[in-house]
Protein backbone atom coordinates (compact mmCIF):
# COMPACT_ATOMS: atom_id res chain seq x y z
CA UNK A 1 0.00 0.00 0.00
CA UNK A 2 1.35 3.33 -1.10
CA UNK A 3 2.18 5.79 1.90
CA UNK A 4 0.48 8.70 2.60
CA UNK A 5 3.35 11.13 0.68
CA UNK A 6 3.32 8.45 -2.11
CA UNK A 7 -0.07 9.20 -2.54
CA UNK A 8 0.30 12.96 -2.32
CA UNK A 9 2.92 12.27 -5.06
CA UNK A 10 0.47 10.59 -7.26
CA UNK A 11 -2.37 13.59 -6.26
CA UNK A 12 -0.33 15.74 -8.15
CA UNK A 13 -0.39 14.08 -10.97
CA UNK A 14 -4.06 14.07 -10.98
CA UNK A 15 -4.41 17.44 -10.26
CA UNK A 16 -2.81 18.28 -14.19
CA UNK A 17 -4.70 15.93 -15.51
CA UNK A 18 -8.08 17.14 -13.87
CA UNK A 19 -7.18 20.71 -16.21
CA UNK A 20 -5.56 19.30 -19.06
CA UNK A 21 -7.54 16.51 -19.94
CA UNK A 22 -10.67 18.66 -20.78
CA UNK A 23 -9.32 19.57 -24.56
CA UNK A 24 -6.66 19.30 -27.42
CA UNK A 25 -3.67 17.42 -26.21
CA UNK A 26 -3.83 15.79 -23.05
CA UNK A 27 -0.69 17.10 -21.63
CA UNK A 28 -1.27 20.60 -22.40
CA UNK A 29 -2.81 23.44 -20.14
CA UNK A 30 -3.68 25.79 -22.78
CA UNK A 31 -3.82 29.58 -20.69
CA UNK A 32 -7.49 29.28 -19.44
CA UNK A 33 -6.45 25.63 -18.20
CA UNK A 34 -4.16 26.92 -16.26
CA UNK A 35 -5.63 30.23 -14.71
CA UNK A 36 -8.44 27.76 -14.26
CA UNK A 37 -6.21 25.82 -12.35
CA UNK A 38 -4.19 28.77 -10.10
CA UNK A 39 -7.40 30.04 -9.35
CA UNK A 40 -8.91 26.31 -7.94
CA UNK A 41 -5.95 24.92 -6.87
CA UNK A 42 -4.03 27.75 -5.31
CA UNK A 43 -5.83 30.69 -4.95
CA UNK A 44 -3.36 31.69 -2.00
CA UNK A 45 -0.73 31.19 -4.52
CA UNK A 46 -1.53 33.06 -7.52
CA UNK A 47 -3.22 35.66 -5.38
CA UNK A 48 -0.06 38.29 -5.10
CA UNK A 49 0.96 36.62 -9.24
CA UNK A 50 0.04 37.57 -12.14
CA UNK A 51 -1.32 34.57 -14.13
CA UNK A 52 0.18 35.96 -17.70
CA UNK A 53 2.96 36.75 -15.98
CA UNK A 54 3.50 33.09 -14.51
CA UNK A 55 2.26 31.39 -17.31
CA UNK A 56 5.40 32.68 -19.68
CA UNK A 57 7.52 31.85 -16.95
CA UNK A 58 6.22 28.15 -17.12
CA UNK A 59 6.34 27.87 -20.58
CA UNK A 60 9.76 27.77 -21.42
CA UNK A 61 9.62 26.24 -24.71
CA UNK A 62 6.95 28.87 -25.59
CA UNK A 63 4.52 26.75 -27.32
CA UNK A 64 2.16 28.07 -25.98
CA UNK A 65 0.79 25.07 -23.64
CA UNK A 66 2.58 24.31 -20.21
CA UNK A 67 3.52 20.36 -20.27
CA UNK A 68 4.02 18.08 -17.59
CA UNK A 69 7.25 18.73 -17.51
CA UNK A 70 6.82 22.97 -17.00
CA UNK A 71 4.06 21.81 -14.34
CA UNK A 72 6.71 20.83 -11.96
CA UNK A 73 7.81 23.73 -12.15
CA UNK A 74 4.86 25.63 -10.68
CA UNK A 75 4.70 22.38 -8.48
CA UNK A 76 7.99 23.34 -6.99
CA UNK A 77 7.24 26.91 -6.61
CA UNK A 78 4.23 26.31 -5.04
CA UNK A 79 6.04 23.74 -2.59
CA UNK A 80 8.46 26.41 -1.49
CA UNK A 81 6.15 29.22 -0.93
CA UNK A 82 4.25 26.95 1.33
CA UNK A 83 6.89 26.07 3.05
CA UNK A 84 8.25 29.29 3.51
CA UNK A 85 4.33 30.28 4.80
CA UNK A 86 5.04 27.42 7.09
CA UNK A 87 7.64 29.40 9.00
CA UNK A 88 6.13 32.77 9.10
CA UNK A 89 5.46 34.34 12.67
CA UNK A 90 8.13 31.90 13.84
CA UNK B 1 -0.14 26.28 4.40
CA UNK B 2 -3.69 25.17 5.70
CA UNK B 3 -3.91 23.08 8.77
CA UNK B 4 -0.13 22.27 8.81
CA UNK B 5 1.07 21.34 12.00
CA UNK B 6 4.46 22.06 13.04
CA UNK B 7 6.93 20.04 15.89
CA UNK B 8 7.18 22.54 18.59
CA UNK B 9 10.49 22.53 18.34
CA UNK B 10 10.13 24.26 14.89
CA UNK B 11 7.75 26.64 16.07
CA UNK B 12 5.02 26.50 18.86
CA UNK B 13 2.24 29.51 17.76
CA UNK B 14 2.43 27.99 14.06
CA UNK B 15 -0.53 25.37 15.13
CA UNK B 16 -2.90 27.78 16.18
CA UNK B 17 -2.15 30.51 13.71
CA UNK B 18 -2.87 28.14 11.01
CA UNK B 19 -5.87 26.85 12.30
CA UNK B 20 -7.00 30.63 12.33
CA UNK B 21 -5.78 30.86 8.37
CA UNK B 22 -8.10 27.37 7.52
CA UNK B 23 -10.76 29.58 6.41
CA UNK B 24 -12.00 27.25 3.64
CA UNK B 25 -11.31 23.62 2.79
CA UNK B 26 -7.90 23.22 1.19
CA UNK B 27 -7.64 21.75 -2.60
CA UNK B 28 -5.68 18.40 -3.56
CA UNK B 29 -2.77 20.44 -4.69
CA UNK B 30 -2.55 22.19 -1.21
CA UNK B 31 -3.68 19.31 0.83
CA UNK B 32 -0.88 17.31 -1.47
CA UNK B 33 1.93 19.67 -0.92
CA UNK B 34 1.05 20.39 2.83
CA UNK B 35 1.16 16.24 3.27
CA UNK B 36 4.99 16.78 1.45
CA UNK B 37 5.91 19.79 4.28
CA UNK B 38 4.80 18.00 6.83
CA UNK B 39 6.55 14.32 6.10
CA UNK B 40 9.62 16.35 5.44
CA UNK B 41 9.34 18.69 9.35
CA UNK B 42 8.74 15.15 11.07
CA UNK B 43 12.47 14.01 10.00
CA UNK B 44 13.80 17.80 10.18
CA UNK B 45 12.91 18.25 13.48
CA UNK B 46 14.47 15.30 14.62
CA UNK B 47 18.19 16.60 15.60
CA UNK B 48 20.74 18.94 14.41
CA UNK B 49 19.17 21.59 12.85
CA UNK B 50 15.49 21.56 12.86
CA UNK B 51 14.62 22.39 9.20
CA UNK B 52 17.28 20.22 7.40
CA UNK B 53 17.57 16.54 6.64
CA UNK B 54 20.62 14.86 8.08
CA UNK B 55 21.95 11.59 5.98
CA UNK B 56 20.11 10.02 8.65
CA UNK B 57 16.78 11.86 8.84
CA UNK B 58 16.85 11.26 5.02
CA UNK B 59 17.14 7.42 5.32
CA UNK B 60 14.63 6.98 7.87
CA UNK B 61 11.90 9.07 5.40
CA UNK B 62 13.21 7.50 2.42
CA UNK B 63 12.61 4.22 4.24
CA UNK B 64 9.27 4.84 5.47
CA UNK B 65 7.62 7.42 3.47
CA UNK B 66 9.11 6.22 -0.25
CA UNK B 67 8.96 2.42 0.30
CA UNK B 68 7.16 1.50 -2.06
CA UNK B 69 8.58 4.19 -4.80
CA UNK B 70 11.98 3.85 -3.97
CA UNK B 71 11.92 -0.08 -3.33
CA UNK B 72 15.07 -1.19 -4.50
CA UNK B 73 16.81 1.90 -2.72
CA UNK B 74 15.35 1.48 0.48
CA UNK B 75 17.46 -1.55 0.94
CA UNK B 76 20.67 -0.37 0.33
CA UNK B 77 21.84 2.49 2.24
CA UNK B 78 24.92 3.59 -0.71
CA UNK B 79 21.73 3.81 -3.18
CA UNK B 80 20.33 6.22 -0.37
CA UNK B 81 23.38 7.84 0.03
CA UNK B 82 23.61 8.48 -3.96
CA UNK B 83 20.16 10.41 -3.65
CA UNK B 84 21.38 12.15 -0.94
CA UNK B 85 24.55 13.76 -2.55
CA UNK B 86 23.00 14.24 -5.46
CA UNK B 87 20.03 16.04 -3.82
CA UNK B 88 22.38 18.17 -2.10
CA UNK B 89 23.58 20.89 -4.35
CA UNK B 90 25.24 23.41 -1.61
CA UNK B 91 27.71 20.28 -0.64
CA UNK B 92 26.97 20.81 3.34
CA UNK B 93 25.92 17.17 3.93
CA UNK B 94 22.36 18.16 4.90
CA UNK B 95 19.33 18.86 2.73
CA UNK B 96 16.90 21.99 2.84
CA UNK B 97 13.27 21.70 1.80
CA UNK B 98 14.82 23.36 -1.17
CA UNK B 99 16.89 20.60 -2.10
CA UNK B 100 14.28 17.92 -0.94
CA UNK B 101 11.59 19.19 -3.28
CA UNK B 102 13.47 18.25 -5.87
CA UNK B 103 13.36 14.80 -5.34
CA UNK B 104 9.55 15.04 -5.02
CA UNK B 105 9.11 16.81 -8.39
CA UNK B 106 10.86 13.34 -9.69
CA UNK B 107 9.07 11.08 -7.78
CA UNK B 108 6.07 13.00 -9.27
CA UNK B 109 7.70 12.51 -13.11
CA UNK B 110 8.71 8.97 -12.61
CA UNK B 111 5.25 8.03 -11.31
CA UNK B 112 3.59 9.48 -14.37
CA UNK B 113 5.84 7.52 -16.74
CA UNK B 114 5.15 4.35 -15.18
CA UNK B 115 1.54 5.05 -15.68
CA UNK B 116 2.22 5.68 -19.41
CA UNK B 117 3.93 2.40 -19.46
CA UNK B 118 1.21 0.44 -21.39
CA UNK B 119 -0.96 3.63 -21.77
CA UNK B 120 -1.16 6.09 -24.39
CA UNK B 121 0.06 9.47 -24.09
CA UNK B 122 -1.54 10.64 -27.12
CA UNK B 123 -5.53 11.23 -28.15
CA UNK B 124 -6.42 7.81 -26.27
CA UNK B 125 -4.49 9.23 -23.26
CA UNK B 126 -4.80 6.43 -20.23
CA UNK B 127 -2.71 5.75 -16.97
CA UNK B 128 -1.72 2.36 -15.55
CA UNK B 129 -0.46 2.26 -12.21
CA UNK B 130 2.26 4.44 -10.89
CA UNK B 131 5.42 3.39 -9.38
CA UNK B 132 5.10 1.19 -6.13
CA UNK B 133 2.06 -1.36 -7.44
Amino acid sequence: MLSELEKALENIVNVYHQYSGTKGNHHALYRDDLKKLLTTECPEFIQKKNAETLFKELDVNQDNAVNFEEFLVLMIKVGLAAHEDSHKGC
Amino acid sequence: MLGFTAPARLCSSLALRNKKMATKTPSLLERSIETIINIFHKYSVEGGHPDTLSQGEFKKLVKTDLANFLKKEKRKDELINDIMEDLDTDLNKQLSFEEFVILMAKMVHATHEKMHEHNSRGHNHSHGSGLGK
